[in-house]
């Protein structure tokens, strides 16, 4: 592993288990506070943030897929169902040359 | 000791379903170079499925490393709540206890410790740990053998391994939905998101720009919202 790599690995730990401490200490007071409407909609803001940043500029075929899993998605609401049939859907393209 | 080894067995079937979320990842993180102990070190740590699936992938796709660890992180932040909730399971323990028993709470163990509790008092911080330490070592041995497998593969990029990351974060936001008055907020999340990557701006600040852009979004709504009240 590169010093990157380790790095990320201590970045991301120590902020998971201060996000824990945090809820820990100070959990009650900030659900109770004005802002506590932060907590609940950043997640998903940031999670379609991450599909728009993967799909933009992409090819059509990449958009299908993404469709396709979409659709699977909202079927299943399963995240490995969702991440086989969007896969399998994004190689079926590629293969048939879409 | 009753109670831990119930919690244990308890979760046993909500762990088996989190052991094919742990192998996939492990086997995605392998293919874009984690080794599987570091693989094995990072669920430890972390403890947290979707913040390291989102944080590899930022990683991968050469986002910087701080950026790829903070937004991995602030998937997390559901935690701030999770953890408050059990004030009342982890009242009167010693701190080094309560600190061990919020790392290896997650969503499962600490779902099922809620839903037992409702009918029976009596379940507590015993059940929570017994549940919660099946649940990191599952994540953990799932996660590294999922990477033990991904390093023996051919690079699977070729086929488009990368979609995978996409379809995993497109289910994730499935289950983030909650209501219908979270589309306007998303839609404008992923338009901002999509034309500050078209304008060749680096992910990692297309992506603050599109949350910022959804929370502003989502605060007019909820202000104009008050204003009728």
């Amino acid at each position: 592993m590169t010093s990157s790599h380790w790095i990320l690995i201590a970045v991301l730990a120590m902020a998971a288990f201060a996000i824990r401490v945090i809820g820990l200490f100070a959990g009650d007071a900030i659900r109770a506070s004005r802002f506590a409407w932060v907590l609940d909609d950043l997640p998903g803001l940031i999670v379609v943030s991450l599909v728009a940043s993967s799909l933009a500029g992409q090819p059509l075929i990449t958009w299908v897929a993404a469709g396709a899993a979409l659709i699977a998605a909202l079927l299943t609401n399963h995240v490995i169902a969702t991440m086989c049939i969007g896969f399998a859907a994004y190689a079926a393209l590629g293969w048939f040359g879409v | 000791m009753g109670r831990m080894k119930h919690g244990a067995f308890a979760i046993l079937p909500l762990a088996a379903g989190a052991a094919v979320y742990g192998f996939a990842f492990g086997l995605l993180a392998a293919q874009v170079g984690f080794p599987w102990w570091g693989v094995a070190l990072m669920s430890g740590l972390v403890h947290a499925g979707s913040s390291q699936i989102v944080a590899v992938e930022q990683f991968a796709t050469g986002g910087a490393v701080l950026g790829a660890a903070l937004a991995g992180a602030a998937l997390n932040l559901r935690y701030i709540g999770i953890i408050a909730s059990l004030s009342e399971v982890l009242r009167g323990l010693p701190l080094r206890v309560r600190l061990m028993a919020i790392h290896i709470t997650g969503d499962e163990n600490w779902a099922l410790t809620m839903a037992k509790r409702a009918h029976d008092p009596g379940v507590g911080f015993r059940f929570l740990i017994g549940s919660g330490l099946v649940m990191i070592t599952v994540w953990t041995v799932s996660t590294s053998m999922g990477a033990v497998i991904g390093a023996a593969l051919p690079d699977l990029e070729k086929f488009g391994l990368g979609f995978a990351f996409t379809a995993a974060f497109i289910a994730m936001a499935r289950g983030l939905w909650r209501s219908h008055a979270q589309l306007l907020p998303w839609v404008t999340s992923f338009a901002v998101t999509g034309a500050v990557v078209l304008l060749e701006a680096p992910k990692a600040y297309a992506i603050v720009a599109g949350a910022l852009a959804g929370l502003i979004a989502s605060y007019l709504i909820r202000q104009k919202g008050a204003g009728r009240r």
